[in-house]
């Protein structure tokens, strides 16, 4: 909690909005053509050393599946920031179960039981021995994701959020790296927590939508919260409150626990909340 | 540290104080800096650049010849009995020439082309019973309805193999011919085995077990194709081991092409006798066909093509010249990046404290 303002993005939108959204589609659908007309053009004209043409339709289709998974990888691999144990094994994971799978489904085993639906057979091996095939998909792997680094490293270095700063200087401190603590429980989202991947510039996101303790708080009842989900309450009800942290930290092996109670403004006590109202909050916090 | 556990009142739901619920897993934690990220376009640029340069190199290494002979010479005439389905019974054969002017060094393919003739229409690929070509007894004469309407003829007798892919196969046959510099005409002698893939040559196609039966014996019960001139079991009288649900045209037929325009294998040059033991010496050649498939119904267009090849293919002039475009754009890419960040954005000096 050394950095309030990093739960800025979260309550302001600002890292999924519409623009984001439309962003997004263009970059998927930029990806769309170019995994589907980069093989198409190659393999058109493409044989083997024994002369058999590569432009059928089965090998058409094992070279751009493949392609997309390996950029797919690629860009979750850019976007993550923080590469723990489970980011690796994820990541590599789906690379490689993609790998068996396809090898599985084009075996000769499951094509002797079932010959019409599996009929791919022999289809993975043959295609992915070709080397035009892998300099196709490392063209198209090239193309897809240059544009992506280009625009992520124009973006930091020319408009760095606050996330990205903290980051930086995260990594200036010596050993401040590898400490999670606070600091890490408000920056990232890791696994455990959420079933997300890690990365602090999608903190905002994760903030933003998911389903906060509002209901349970407005009832007046005292409240344990975790920095998680009060962050996410203002986020939720910027409209109706404010709310001020100036909190500081000891050490970086702890859990900061508030204790909250909401009034509205004038009242003493604990009463419901009415529409419109403003609500007080006060908040008592310490370190566990 | 962390009070000690409690697990009575307040806190009993209190998370565990281990690396992973208080988010503390070691982790790296890579940032886009300037001094990562400007090298490796760079480098990728550069890498690029040379790869494009050596594929253009390899490519132009390579001699192709495409001839389209759908309406060529003497081959209009056939063209124009096909337009007629009545006559498609009736045979035509017609005559190409062609010239090479730079003898072809090493091994020779020979390739029939199809323009504008989609292999890749959904029903179409769908027109086929993997399990009758694979040789099983029972789909033998019980085809999958898969292959409706090319199931049963007109009797009710069923079709061996079935479907809309089998029965479009590509019937036109090819002879090549030399004119040696003495005047002499003689054949090029053409390899017409091994033109398919390992896996479909002995896994996806077999013919049903035969016994101490012929293999006209095991197709009894069975009609051919509507649109084929010979039975499956008869396809290659030249070779016995080539008939049947194995033989190399039709894999290689059934092999479907996922582009209207493609070309599929025909024949390899035997270099075994002179003068071809080191390519197709350059010349006059000439090649006999018997003109059997129709194209003026799709509009589509009939082609031979010679080429030879390496280890990256033919003429494939689409994927160098792709990475030399895509180096010299990273390139580009590289240097806007790297003035922005001189000018701009050195030393972090945007961070905000």
């Amino acid at each position: 909690m050394e950095y309030p303002k990093l739960y800025e993005p979260g309550q302001l939108n600002l890292l999924f909005n519409k623009k984001e959204f439309f962003i997004c589609i263009a970059q998927g659908i930029y990806t769309s053509v170019v995994l589907f007309f980069v093989p198409y053009a190659v393999l058109s004209n493409a044989t083997q050393i024994n002369g058999v043409p590569l432009a059928d339709y089965q090998t058409f289709a094992v070279t751009t599946a493949t392609a997309l998974v390996i950029v797919v990888s690629v860009q979750i691999a850019l976007d993550t920031g923080f590469w723990t144990i489970f980011n690796h094994m994820f990541v590599w994971g789906s690379v490689g179960s993609y790998f068996t799978i396809m090898f599985a489904l084009h075996s000769q085993t499951l094509f002797r039981i079932f010959p019409n639906q599996f009929h791919f057979v022999g289809s993975a091996q043959n295609t992915l021995l070709q080397p035009v095939v892998w300099l196709t998909i490392a063209l198209a792997t090239a193309i897809c994701v240059v544009p992506v680094l280009a625009f992520r490293f124009l973006k930091l270095d020319l408009k760095p959020q606050l996330s990205d700063t903290v980051r930086k200087q995260k990594r200036r401190k010596p050993g401040g790296r590898s400490m999670g603590g606070a600091w890490r429980g408000t920056g990232s989202v890791s696994e455990g927590r959420l079933g997300a991947r890690g990365g602090s510039r999608r903190s905002g996101y994760a903030f933003s939508h998911q389903e906060g303790f509002g209901e349970l708080i407005t009832s007046g009842k005292n409240m344990r919260l975790s920095s998680l989900a009060l962050a996410n309450f203002a986020s939720k009800h910027s409209s109706t409150s404010t709310l001020v942290c100036n909190l500081a930290t000891n050490d970086y092996f702890s859990v900061f626990v508030y204790d909250c109670r909401a009034s509205p403004w004038g009242a003493g006590g604990t009463s419901r909340k009415q529409p419109g109202a403003e609500l007080r909050w006060t908040c008592e916090g310490e370190w566990r | 540290m962390g009070k000690a556990k409690d697990r009575t009142g307040p806190l009993a739901r209190r998370p565990d104080n281990s690396a992973f619920k208080q988010q503390r897993l070691p982790a790296w934690s890579p940032m886009l800096t300037a001094n990562t990220v400007l090298p490796f376009f760079y480098l990728l640029a550069l890498m690029c650049l040379l790869l494009g340069v050596w594929l253009l190199l390899t490519v132009q290494s390579t001699q192709e010849l495409k001839l389209d002979y759908t309406d060529l010479g003497s081959c209009s005439e056939c063209y124009e009995l096909r337009k007629n389905v009545s006559y498609a019974e009736q045979g035509c054969r017609c005559k190409v020439e062609f010239y090479i002017d730079q003898t072809f060094k090493g091994d020779v393919f020979f390739y029939y082309g199809l323009r504008n003739f989609h292999q890749n229409l959904r029903r179409y690929m769908d027109s086929r019973d993997d399990a009758q070509t694979v040789g099983r007894e029972s789909q033998l004469k019980n085809p999958s309805t898969y292959c409706e309407p090319f199931i049963k003829d007109k009797d009710g007798v069923p079709i061996a193999p079935c479907g809309a892919v089998a029965n479009s196969m590509f019937n036109d046959s090819f002879s090549f011919n030399y004119q040696t510099s003495s005047g002499h005409i003689m054949p090029v002698p053409l390899l017409r085995k091994g033109l398919t893939w390992y896996t479909d040559k002995n896994i996806k196609f077999r013919n049903p077990k035969t016994g101490n039966q012929t293999l006209a014996q095991v197709f009894e019960g069975t009609r051919q194709p509507l649109y084929w001139q010979k039975p499956v079991y008869d396809l290659d009288p030249s070779d016995p081991t080539n008939n049947g649900f194995i033989n190399e045209d039709l894999i290689v037929w059934m092999r479907e092409a996922a582009f209207p325009n493609f070309k599929k294998l025909y024949g390899i040059l035997n270099r075994a006798g002179d003068p071809f033991t080191h390519g197709l010496p350059k010349g006059n050649y000439s090649i006999q066909i018997s003109y059997n498939f129709p194209v003026q119904p799709f509009q589509g267009r009939k082609l031979v093509v010679l080429t030879t090849l390496t280890w990256f293919g033919g003429q494939n002039l689409f994927l160098p010249i792709a990475y030399l475009v895509t180096s010299s754009l990273i390139l580009l890419m590289a240097v806007v990046l790297t003035v922005a960040w001189w000018k701009f954005g050195k030393d972090g000096k945007n961070m905000k404290e």
